[in-house]
């Protein structure tokens, strides 16, 4: 019977899974008020709603097309490569699809802090990454009036699906050397 | 080997560069639209009552409806006011309170708080009532006021929570002033 890396299917299909889930629910979602302003962020669609007028940035969506190839590229090199794991070439399979999700998921998250600390910055605006806060903005040439929000945000399930993603995909290439080992007689 | 290498190096290169590039290419014209959607204009046009059908840089417009419900019992003033909503998004007014001022003396007289919250479609008016609680003057008014059958009072220290935005409006905000009636008034 042909060994298979369960790690690297399990991991393949579900990237794929994921890929298509976070095109609807986001990783990361962020809301202003009761709704008034939100944000919904994953690295394969970002958009952003304000005061009933939903929109995505350009840039931001050719990036989310970058992570969605990326990750897809992945998957299918991790399905292929762990049905045929003793392969000569199955070792370059593994090695370009195993990191993808990981990285993404590790500069998805690297990226939202590094917003978040631009924000604190620059707008004096403090973002959770998770948990609802209260913030206090300043209006420009105006005065006696203080304008306080309570801001909400927090990874959704599809983040988490992300992460078991990534580590179904690690544990793929920590157990190819089981699969891949030439059995001594 | 060494092709399969090349075809997944590939494969990295031209997913990563190939979105990028043709997004570049796409708004080659216009850089900024890259980085700022139209839709951002839209949204500026709304908060500044540009569009919409409600649109208008009114600001919001609050008016009194009917005569007072007045008890004298609790001491509770019940006045129904009508909230026009003056942006181009619908809005829930979810809370406002504040204290009632003695004009004459500057003095705490009452508190005044929304009875229930409200939503207002884009351009409609809805009404609340908002209800004023005299018992924390009974002293004041009592004291100096005996004589009045009436009461020149105005709201300040108000906050307003709308949508889950709340504004905390200071004294020169809110200059409405009004006249309730003295539930202390000896004649």
């Amino acid at each position: 019977m042909a060994k298979i890396n369960w790690f690297g299917f399990a991991g393949g299909v579900t990237t794929i899974v994921m890929i298509a889930v976070s095109m609807v629910y986001p990783w990361w979602r962020l809301t202003v008020g009761d709704g008034l302003l939100t944000a919904n962020a994953s690295p394969v669609n970002t958009n952003f709603g304000a005061l009933g007028t939903s929109f995505s940035i350009p840039f931001i969506w050719a990036l989310n097309v970058v992570s969605l190839l990326t990750l897809l590229a992945s998957a299918v090199a991790m399905l292929i490569y762990s049905v045929i794991p003793g392969k000569s070439y199955s070792k370059q399979l593994l090695n370009f699809g195993y990191k993808k999700p990981l990285f993404i998921v590790v500069f998805f998250v690297v990226g939202l802090v590094v917003t978040m600390l631009i924000c604190q910055t620059v707008l004096s605006l403090s973002i959770p990454l998770m948990g609802s806060t209260t913030s206090t903005l300043s209006i420009p040439f105006v005065s006696g009036v203080n304008i306080t929000v309570l801001l909400s945000a927090g990874f959704e399930w599809s983040f988490w699906l992300a992460v078991v993603g990534a580590a179904l995909c690690i544990a793929a290439r920590l157990y190819h050397k089981k699969v891949a080992a030439v059995p001594r007689v | 080997m060494d092709k399969i290498k090349l075809i997944l190096t590939l494969i990295t290169i031209t997913i990563t560069v190939v979105p990028l590039v043709g997004a570049l290419l796409a708004y080659q014209g216009n850089l900024v639209g890259l980085f700022v959607p139209p839709e951002i204009n839209e949204i500026a046009d709304k908060f500044s009552g540009g569009g919409g059908n409600g649109g208008g840089s009114d600001g919001p417009q609050v008016e009194p409806v009917g005569p007072p419900e007045i008890d004298p019992v609790s001491h509770t003033i019940r006045q129904s006011i009508a909230f026009k909503n003056p942006v181009p998004f619908d809005i829930t007014l979810k809370s406002l309170s504040g204290d009632v001022q003695c004009v004459e003396h500057d003095a705490d007289v009452g508190v005044a708080s929304l009875e229930d919250s409200v939503s207002i479609p884009a351009g409609e008016t809805r009404t609340a009532i908002l209800v004023i609680n005299m018992e924390k003057g009974e002293n004041h008014l009592k004291s100096l006021h005996a004589t009045e059958e009436n009461v020149e009072v105005t709201l300040v220290n108000v906050s307003v929570d709308i949508s889950g935005i709340q504004l905390q409006l200071d004294q020169n905000q809110m200059d409405q002033r009004m006249e309730i009636p003295n539930f202390w008034y000896t004649g």
